[in-house]
């Protein structure tokens, strides 16, 4: 019989405050089970590891069960003690007694109790558990990253730059993201496009990085180390290779679009280059609105084009890459500004988003970097900036701050007094958080010497009364209603995951958290890890957050993802399914449940057979199986029984 | 087939004349209203009481009644009455055991209450059951070069579970209006506090409200207000005397409930004995429109 | 009389209902601690065969606990588990047993609260539903 010890763990006081560990382990002492027992203030720690690891040569013992956190924080911990003593790590279960026992309960004499039964039926498991090794498999030495704004170029470029190679896919006709939209960023005031778009231009030369525009990813299949992704790319109407860019096809097309890129306060031709230092650099037609698709009702820009580079003919094509990681940089929208209809946005013109503000400030925006109002061209004597608008609102919006849109606010108001120096910036705020490096002192600065007027309180409506819009708020600081007049309006929109993130991680099968953005492995200690392994995160598309924040979690995901390229083989878990070719009939019908086609008739023998690699080990065959003869490896239909029988027992 | 409905005590008296249109204007879109049964005090009154149920209770008798008329569809025309009651219901279909509570204390009548009842606005019901397609085709006599602007207040919008339409950007009234071929205007104060019952103890802060609403509704372009509350047309229309002694620049304008100018559009005109419950005279302006 | 404590087995899959269960401890979530938690990798792994022994060795009420639809790890699992529940409630209400013992829920890693109130309304359920009744053979047969 083996012989098992058990180590509960105190947890400080976290779990000793409502389990009596003393009493569990003098009265699970006689259990027949268990060989050894004693209790410890931090088994995590590593005089609470040398306890185990002594304590598993003194007493000779050959299962360890330690109770104390969830699983997912320390199992690991625990197994590799475990094989550092000498078992295998197979033979180290956790008891889970502080997230699901002291954690939830309030009476001592019940959590104790059922920390000892919790207990008792790891002992049950572990009574039965095999030694086990992982099985290997080898690494595709490549990544993908999804999206291409600041996250995932930085992302590609560290991983590039480190000799492996890079499939990026952006859904955009031009890598860039948000930021190359942006003017001037805070606190320093570097002019975005500047910092920006050197750094595309090194991912577009860089031999390592394989680079898909206009798509984006189909499928994904396989494992850590091994995935299969499918890219879908959109029809190229434009061959990048051939267009020489000179710009006599969008003279020539007769439509009209709103510009994405000048976030609608411009038009575009339906054949474009989204912006001159668009990367890479070719025009791209929009499908949707191009007439050319159909030869009879257009065919201009074609008749134009010398360097014959258009063919409305090219169909979507699917692209096949193989990836041994995966870094998701899919970023950020911005709040649907019409679920604030009591701002007037659409109503108004001279109500606009922040990003619409950037466009106006850049130099290269629809107005040449001038301040004019978007109704008609004047400049605006008078601009109120409204903080948070959706954000920090948990009963009618998001609960979350956007994290950047102090910032940014203070940014705006600061640079449209540069550019208009007689004009008067008003900010409606909550609180200002300005938390990073010269943060504070940047809105402190704003505020003295640009002579912003910061008003704290909320905004209720806005209207419009002849020319000037009408802002009524609130002042909380003096606790009186605030009714001002501005000549233009922008609203710091809060900040969501990008479209189709929800469908997306779906299709990945990655978690996303109740706000919508990817959850990562560990708030504190994992941030850019994906839960499931060989996914790691970039950038916004994990949670709001400011370009220097974003550039260092995706130069910390590129690293972790190089950790893993760099390994010669990949470790899968043993924890998966068998056939006992003794009792199986050959029905096939466990071949039909397998989600990973990890399983196959073999017709000759009249019996299935496993397919180790792909078998993730979910057991969805076993309870299929009719015979008895699908088994998952340490988690046998025996063990199961014998855990259920302890929890009967209680 | 007839709408029961319950009017609550201002459309007795003071809003006569809102029931009296009311009354008219579904007679003729063939779905009468009919008064239902041992209706009471809808409760609204009670508001100063601390405790959450006894606030209620005459809300729930109401609604009682009206389940003992096997009444599925409670229509309501005061915005006040609507609120209360509709809170009400919501109070008790929202959580069981607050249905418990009211069978415990209310274990005097004969039946239990199940909460069944659903109290509409008529508002709702001319949007949803008759549809303002089928008013456009009804209108007879269009308001047409009549500019209105339809002032909403709080109670049909607020609280935003109870809102009878969009609560930041409704335009259910001005739709109404629309269909029976009026100009409507959007003007920035539609949504504001009328100052409510502030006009019985405060009543400097509601003539600064009313002079406030209407000179936003009249630099908008609005000839006349349409309300569907008793209390805003109170405040915005009785309130107009003390506004104009108060404010020297301050130009009077008529309020209407919207059911009056249904009236008119659909054919059953403008009752005489109207006018002497409006402050300001409505009528001037319904002979220029050649109204009436 | 002593008050009814039921025993309660839940099978909750590792990568949702274990993470709520786990976040509700976290959040530091108050519920009942009858039931006792048997982590599988996947709701479909629960075979018919364990929840009936359940009821056979006495526990008064199973637990199952998957990803929400469209969101298994395993891709259809949580499919294959819904079908299985259906079919397993008839055969419990075949055999006596009140198909209401037996829930499957779909709560998600981020849905602590929920794990938590859903745990707390399946515990009152049971314990309203009394211990379960002691299969006697030869009844059933009397009574066909």
């Amino acid at each position: 019989m083996k012989r098992i010890g058990v180590f509960v763990c105190h947890c400080g006081v976290n779990i000793k405050e409502t389990v009596d560990v003393e009493k569990v382990t003098v009265e699970l002492k006689k259990h027949p089970d268990i060989t050894h027992i004693e209790n410890y203030m931090f088994m995590c720690s590593d005089p609470g590891q040398n306890l185990l690891k002594n304590a598993i040569k003194e007493k000779k013992l050959d299962g360890v069960v330690v109770a104390a956190c969830s699983p997912t924080l320390h199992e690991s911990t625990f197994r590799n003690a475990v094989e550092e003593a000498g078992l295998n790590q197979y033979q180290c279960e956790i008891a889970n007694i502080r997230e699901q026992c002291s954690w939830v309960h309030k009476e001592m004499k019940d959590a104790t109790h059922k920390a000892k039964v919790i207990i008792q039926t790891a002992v049950a498991k572990l009574k039965l558990n095999e030694s086990l090794s992982a099985i290997s498999a080898p690494v595709t030495r490549r990544a993908l990253v999804v999206g291409g704004g600041i996250a995932g170029i930085q992302a590609a470029i560290d991983i590039a730059d480190a000799g492996y190679e890079v499939v990026m896919v952006e859904k955009k006709p031009s890598l860039g993201g948000h930021m190359i939209q942006l003017s001037e960023t805070f606190p320093t005031l570097d002019c975005s496009q500047c910092i920006l778009t050197p750094k595309m231009v090194q991912v577009s030369k860089d031999e390592n990085v394989k680079l898909h525009v206009n798509s984006e990813v189909e499928a994904v299949e396989g494992y850590i180390g091994n995935f299969k992704v499918k890219i879908k790319q959109k029809a190229q109407l434009v061959n990048p290779d051939l267009c020489n860019l000179c710009d006599d096809c969008s003279d020539i097309c007769p439509v009209l679009v709103p510009d994405e890129h000048e976030e609608g306060l411009a038009w575009r031709k339906s054949i474009f280059i989204p912006f001159p230092q668009a990367i890479p650099a070719t025009f791209t037609i929009d499908e949707d609105s191009c007439l050319g698709l159909d030869p009879i009702a257009c065919g201009k820009c074609k008749d134009v084009c010398e360097a014959e580079a258009i063919n409305y003919d090219a169909k979507t094509q699917i692209i096949e890459e193989e990836v041994g990681a995966i870094i998701i940089a899919t970023g950020y929208d911005l709040y649907p500004e019409e679920n604030l209809a009591e701002y007037g946005y659409g109503k108004y013109p001279d109500v606009i988003t922040s990003l619409q503000f950037e466009r106006i400030l850049s130099a290269t925006g629809p107005t040449n970097g001038e301040v004019r109002r978007p109704s008609d061209g004047k400049v605006p004597k008078e601009v109120a900036f409204i903080h948070c608008c959706g954000s920090r609102d948990p009963d009618r919006h998001l609960s979350y701050c956007s994290k950047i849109c102090c910032m940014y606010s203070s940014k705006h108001a600061k640079l449209y007094k540069h550019k208009v120096p007689d004009g008067q910036p008003y900010n409606f705020y909550i609180d200002i958080r300005s938390g990073g490096k010269q943060y504070d002192e940047f809105v402190q600065q704003a505020m003295e010497e640009e002579e912003l007027l910061m008003i704290r309180g909320k905004v209720a409506r806005i209207y419009k009364e002849n020319d000037k819009m009408i802002i009524h708020g609130v002042d909380t600081l003096s606790g009186k209603g605030v009714q001002l007049e501005a000549d233009m309006v922008v609203l710091a929109m809060g900040i969501i995951p990008s479209a189709g993130t929800d469908e997306f991680a779906q299709k990945l099968k990655l978690n996303t958290g109740e706000d919508g953005f990817m959850v990562e492995a560990h708030p504190k200690l994992r941030p850019v890890e994906s839960i499931q392994a060989g996914y790691f995160l970039a950038g916004t598309a994990q949670g709001p957050k400011d370009i220097p924040e974003t550039v260092s979690q995706a130069s910390g995901a590129a690293s972790k993802a190089l950790a893993l390229l760099s390994s010669d083989e990949i470790f899968h878990s043993p924890i998966i399914a068998t056939v006992d070719t003794d009792l199986c009939s050959g029905c096939g019908i466990c071949v039909a449940t397998c989600p990973y086609d990890a399983r196959e008739l073999n017709e000759a023998e009249g019996v299935v057979e496993v397919n180790d690699i792909l078998c993730e080990g979910c057991g969805a065959c076993i309870s299929a199986c009719p015979s008895n003869a699908c088994q998952q490896k340490n988690f046998t239909n025996r063990q199961l029984s014998e855990m259920i029988k302890i929890v009967a027992a209680n | 087939m007839s709408l029961p409905y319950f009017p609550g005590c201002t459309l007795k008296v003071d809003a006569k004349h809102f029931e009296d249109s009311a009354m008219k204007v579904m007679e003729i879109l063939d779905e009468p209203l009919q008064e239902m049964k041992d209706w009471i005090c809808c409760g609204t009154v009670f508001s100063m009481t601390s405790d959450d149920l006894m606030l209620q209770l005459a809300s729930i008798r109401n609604l009682l009644r009206a389940e003992e008329q096997d009444i599925k569809e409670l229509i309501v025309l005061c915005s006040m009455c609507y609120n209360t009651l509709k809170r009400a219901e919501k109070f008790i279909t929202e959580d069981e055991e607050n249905l418990r509570k009211v069978n415990d204390v209310m274990y005097k009548e004969d039946i239990e209450f199940h909460g069944l009842v659903e109290v509409k606005h008529l508002l709702s019901i001319l949007k949803e059951r008759i549809t303002f397609n089928k008013i456009e085709e009804k209108t007879q006599k269009p308001l047409k070069d009549f500019k209105l602007g339809a002032y909403y207040g709080c109670l049909l919008l607020r609280p935003e579970d109870m809102a009878i339409d969009t609560f930041e950007d409704p335009d259910i009234i001005e739709n109404l209006l629309k269909s029976t071929g009026a100009d409507t205007i959007k003007f920035p104060y539609r949504l504001e506090c009328c100052g409510a019952y502030q006009t019985v103890n405060n009543k400097d802060v509601t003539i600064s409200r009313t002079y406030e609403i209407i000179n936003s509704a009249r630099k908008s372009g609005c000839e006349a207000l349409v309300t569907s509350c008793p209390l805003c047309a109170f405040n915005l229309d009785q309130r107009q005397k003390q506004t104009a002694e108060a404010y020297l620049d301050f130009k009077k304008m008529p309020i209407f409930y919207f059911t009056e100018l249904l009236s008119i559009a659909l054919g059953s005109g403008w009752d005489k004995s109207w006018e002497k419950l409006h402050y300001v005279d409505p009528e001037p302006i319904l002979k220029e429109k050649n109204l009436i | 009389m002593e008050k009814f404590e039921p025993k309660i087995l839940c099978l909750l899959c590792k990568w949702c209902t274990y993470s709520g269960a786990d976040l509700a401890g976290t959040s530091r979530m108050k519920y009942p601690p009858n039931g006792i938690v048997v982590k599988t990798l996947c709701s479909s792994r629960v075979d018919a065969q364990h929840v009936m022994e359940a009821f056979q060795q006495g526990i008064d009420g199973v637990f199952i606990g998957g990803c929400h639809p469209g969101d298994c790890h395993y891709q259809t699992g949580n499919y294959k588990t819904r079908r299985r529940v259906i079919l397993l409630k008839k055969t419990m209400e075949q055999m006596g047993i009140n198909p209401e013992r037996l829930t499957l829920e779909w709560i998600s890693a981020s849905e602590g609260k929920r794990f938590a109130r859903k745990i707390k309304e399946f515990t009152s359920k049971i314990k309203d539903l009394g211990p379960l009744p002691e299969y006697d053979f030869t009844e059933s047969t009397e009574n066909k």
